[in-house]
């Protein structure tokens, strides 16, 4: 799927190139090299499994809090959770991987989404646009990672908790899926706020960027954009513990795991 | 056998409309119960969320999908075979089929309209599915097939050559019955018996015929393909589910016809009308299609057990032998009795319409059950990365109240339908080619003209929802450009409406004399037309 002749970004690139002096005021942006992939590397060296990530998400995220009764079972609302495997070999503890959206570039929920709800953005995030969601679930069922849910009821905050609503962020009604974002809303402030002291984002900016990325006390994640070269996560990512959740089905994912080396 | 078809100088034998009878009345009202009760747990469901059904998140061990998408597309199976048969008949001449035709092709429409009312129950906003398909729906996704193809191209392809077919009837109709003609001569739309007539809905319904088939097989597929093509659901992977598709609709909407054909011939006393040959007709498609499909489940099992991928393993022993397998072996036994009972009658040469009615009512269950275990298994067990221990997915009542309410739809309509129009269609002579003055220069010039536009909308439509158009934009450029592409597909087939009911020149239509309000004209162009039709026989 990679190799399938150009793509309409660098015919725009190429041409911008031979168009020379001429072209570059107005299309700098396509002739700067590729675009930015925001991409996440989570060290399960650091990762203490403490799940401060997965409270972070919640409460930047306006995702609703879990309800307790049979019928709300299996229906939890999560962008970011922990997904335990065995550890390989006698003897080793558990392993808990921080689990958000795995943000792949062949996304297959992309595809299965019969009204343009869920897209990538030019800077490699799989969105969702909650207004457009009709609530069919394709996405659900074609998402190999299960990182998507449906909103089953009207989501609820009792008491004072809807005092902790974040004002950045939309609540979304019932009946439409929803996931994580990368925190795109912090992505975009940052972006901003970097535009007005006129400079661009720089990877100091964006490596503690995500909610989950600043919460975590070990500092295991970690953001940032892949394609640039000089960035962290670009150079955690050619680490030799690297791996990719469920690589085979080449979904092409932007987060990249590296493996836990000690035992513990 | 059947009986001969009337000689052709003869008017055409006008079948009676059925008196109103208490079980006619009875299964109504259970018809409309079921709608009732239907569109209550609608209601509820509406109101509370999808909390009241049993679906859960697939990463947490639940199925996002469950009875709704199962039901979609065992309705839209059920549909597949009564247009073709009716479509097989037209073809290749069975004459032994056509009584059961106008059947076949209603349990389409209504099957067709249940399974839109499946998808519209699994939606989690229905409403916004309905403003926003028309105008985003993406044909890379298998859905927009289901949204465009099924329900505009194919639901209304039959719809047209439903109409077209029972326009002699209509007419027919029209002459004899005591109240609410308006709509029979609606329904004829200016068909005045001529053999002109005759000869142009002979040539339609044979182009119309032949255009409906790749159409189903197309639409038939897409619905495969919706589980097919997605490489992160083990056990939905293969090639091999869209034409299990096709073939499993086939299974079901044979015994589906079965089924209706049977009770409306008891429910009306249809016995000299619809004879036993027709169904032992069918009989013998659902133990050929019953067993094409065992083949396949060999197959498909087969390669999902022998050396496959670990996933994939799982969740075929959890389907043979873990939780799903009563589902899974009352499937497989049914499926086998639908094959079995129809080919021993086949043999034996027998008729046994109780025997014929069991076999399509399994091959029902089976199809139903087959759905279920494509649908949630692969979702419980068949996920790559779960958080939670799979669960089974049981649905809950107010699911099951909605299907029931579906089950409802397609009776109240069938029911209501063969009251008030004659069910068994009239066996008139063969036509031929229409003469070239029976065409007509401007029939064909219209045909043309509604053909092109058609295709012209079809061509913008589609390319358009393919966002080829839209540069970087991630939206199509026109607004409504999937609708765009569905009317043209409704106005390809409405050509062959053009063209049939294009008003004649030189005699007034009988439709246009009787809009004016005169009765004993209309009598009269009835009269002068089957006069006209004695006189061009005799050469």
């Amino acid at each position: 799927m990679k190799e399938k002749g150009p793509t309409r970004r660098s015919l725009l690139g190429g041409a911008a190139a031979a168009a020379g002096a001429a072209a570059l005021g107005a299309s700098s942006s396509a002739a700067a090299g590729p675009a930015r992939r925001w991409g996440m590397v989570i060290d399960l060296d650091r990762c203490t499994a403490c799940g401060a990530c997965t409270v972070a998400c919640r409460q930047e995220n306006n995702v609703p809090p879990s309800r307790p009764g049979p019928e709300h079972g299996g229906r939890e609302i999560e962008w970011m959770s922990l997904l335990w495997q065995e550890a390989e070999g006698a003897g080793g503890l558990p392993i808990a991987l921080p689990f958000p959206c795995q943000h792949c570039a062949e996304a297959p929920c992309v595809k299965a989404c019969p009204v343009g709800a869920t897209l990538k953005s030019a800077e490699g995030i799989t969105l969702q646009i909650w207004e457009r969601c009709i609530g069919c679930r394709y996405c659900m069922v074609a998402c190999p990672y299960g990182r998507r849910s449906f909103n089953w009821e009207e989501p609820r905050w009792d008491g004072t908790l809807v005092q902790l609503l974040n004002p950045d962020v939309a609540t979304r009604p019932a009946g439409v899926v929803e996931k994580c974002t990368f925190c795109h809303h912090r992505i975009r402030d940052a972006k901003q706020r970097a535009a007005l002291e006129g400079r661009a984002l720089a990877d100091e900016d964006a490596r503690r960027l995500p909610a989950c990325a600043a919460a975590c006390p070990a500092e295991a994640i970690v953001f940032g954009d892949l394609n640039d070269p000089e960035s962290r996560v670009a150079q955690l990512a050619r680490d030799s513990r690297r791996f990719r959740l469920l690589e085979h089905l080449g979904t092409d994912p932007s987060v990249i795991y590296l493996k836990r080396d000690r035992r513990s | 056998m059947l009986p001969r078809p009337p000689p052709p100088s003869a008017p055409p034998a006008t079948q009676p409309l059925p008196a109103t009878s208490i079980a006619w009345l009875a299964s109504l009202a259970c018809a409309a119960g079921a709608i009732a009760f239907g569109l209550y747990c609608f209601a509820l469901q509406t109101r509370s969320g999808f909390v009241v059904t049993g679906l859960g998140n697939p990463g947490q061990g639940g199925g996002a999908w469950g009875l709704y998408i199962a039901f979609d597309v065992f309705f839209v199976g059920v549909s597949f075979a009564g247009i073709t048969i009716a479509a097989l008949c037209r073809l290749f001449d069975i004459a032994a089929l056509r009584p059961v035709t106008r059947l076949a092709e209603l349990l389409t429409i209504t099957a067709l309209v249940a399974g839109a009312c499946a998808v519209m129950s699994d939606l989690g906003r229905p409403l916004h599915g309905l403003l926003e398909l028309p105008n985003f729906a993406n044909p890379r996704s298998p859905f927009f097939g289901t949204f465009t193809l099924v329900v505009a191209g194919y639901l209304f392809a039959s719809v047209v050559y439903f109409f077209l077919a029972a326009r002699e009837d209509a007419a027919a109709t029209a002459r004899t019955a005591s109240q609410g003609r308006w709509f029979y001569r609606l329904w004829a739309s200016g068909w005045r018996d001529a053999p002109s007539d005759h000869r142009r809905h002979h040539q339609v319904s044979f182009w119309l015929a032949l255009g409906i088939l790749p159409l189903l097989v197309t639409a038939h597929s897409t619905l495969g393909f919706i589980f097919g093509i997605q490489s992160g659901r083990p056990g939905w992977y293969s090639a091999l589910q869209a034409p299990a598709f096709v073939v499993m609709a086939g299974v079901s909407g044979t015994g589906g016809v079965i089924l209706v054909t049977l009770a409306v011939r008891r429910l009306l006393r249809l016995h000299d009308r619809i004879p036993d040959a027709s169904i032992r007709w069918l009989g013998n498609f659902l133990w050929v299609l019953s067993l094409v499909y065992l083949y396949f489940m060999v197959v498909e099992e087969l390669t999902a057990t022998y050396a496959a991928p670990a996933a994939d393993r799982r969740v075929a022993h959890e389907i043979v032998t873990g939780a799903f397998a009563p589902l899974f072996w009352t499937a497989v036994l049914s499926l086998f009795l639908a094959f079995a009972i129809p080919f021993s009658l086949y043999l034996r040469k027998r008729t046994s319409m109780a025997a014929v009615g069991l076999a399509a009512l399994l091959a029902n269950v089976a199809a139903v059950l087959k759905r279920l275990l494509i649908v949630v298994p692969s979702q419980t067990h068949g996920t790559l990365a779960q958080v939670d221990p799979p669960s089974r997915y049981a649905p809950s009542w107010i699911e099951l109240g909605i299907v029931l309410g579906m089950f409802g739809v397609v009776a109240f309509a069938i029911l209501l339908f063969v009251r008030i129009f004659p069910v068994v269609p009239t066996a008139h002579p063969p036509g031929g080619s229409p003469t070239r003055a029976e065409r007509g220069w401007m029939r064909i010039a219209a045909t043309t003209l509604t053909a092109l536009v058609a295709l012209a909308l079809i061509t913008i439509g589609i390319t358009d929802s393919f966002r080829l158009w839209s540069g970087e934009e991630t939206d199509p450029r026109l607004p409504y450009s999937p609708a765009i592409f569905a009317a043209g597909v409704m106005m390809l087939f409405s050509s062959a409406i053009v063209y049939e009911a294009f008003p004649a020149r030189g005699k007034p239509p009988v439709a246009q004399v009787i809009r004016a309000g005169h009765r004993r004209v209309y009598a009269r162009a009835q009269f002068r037309s089957s006069r006209d039709l004695r006189n061009r026989r005799q050469p």
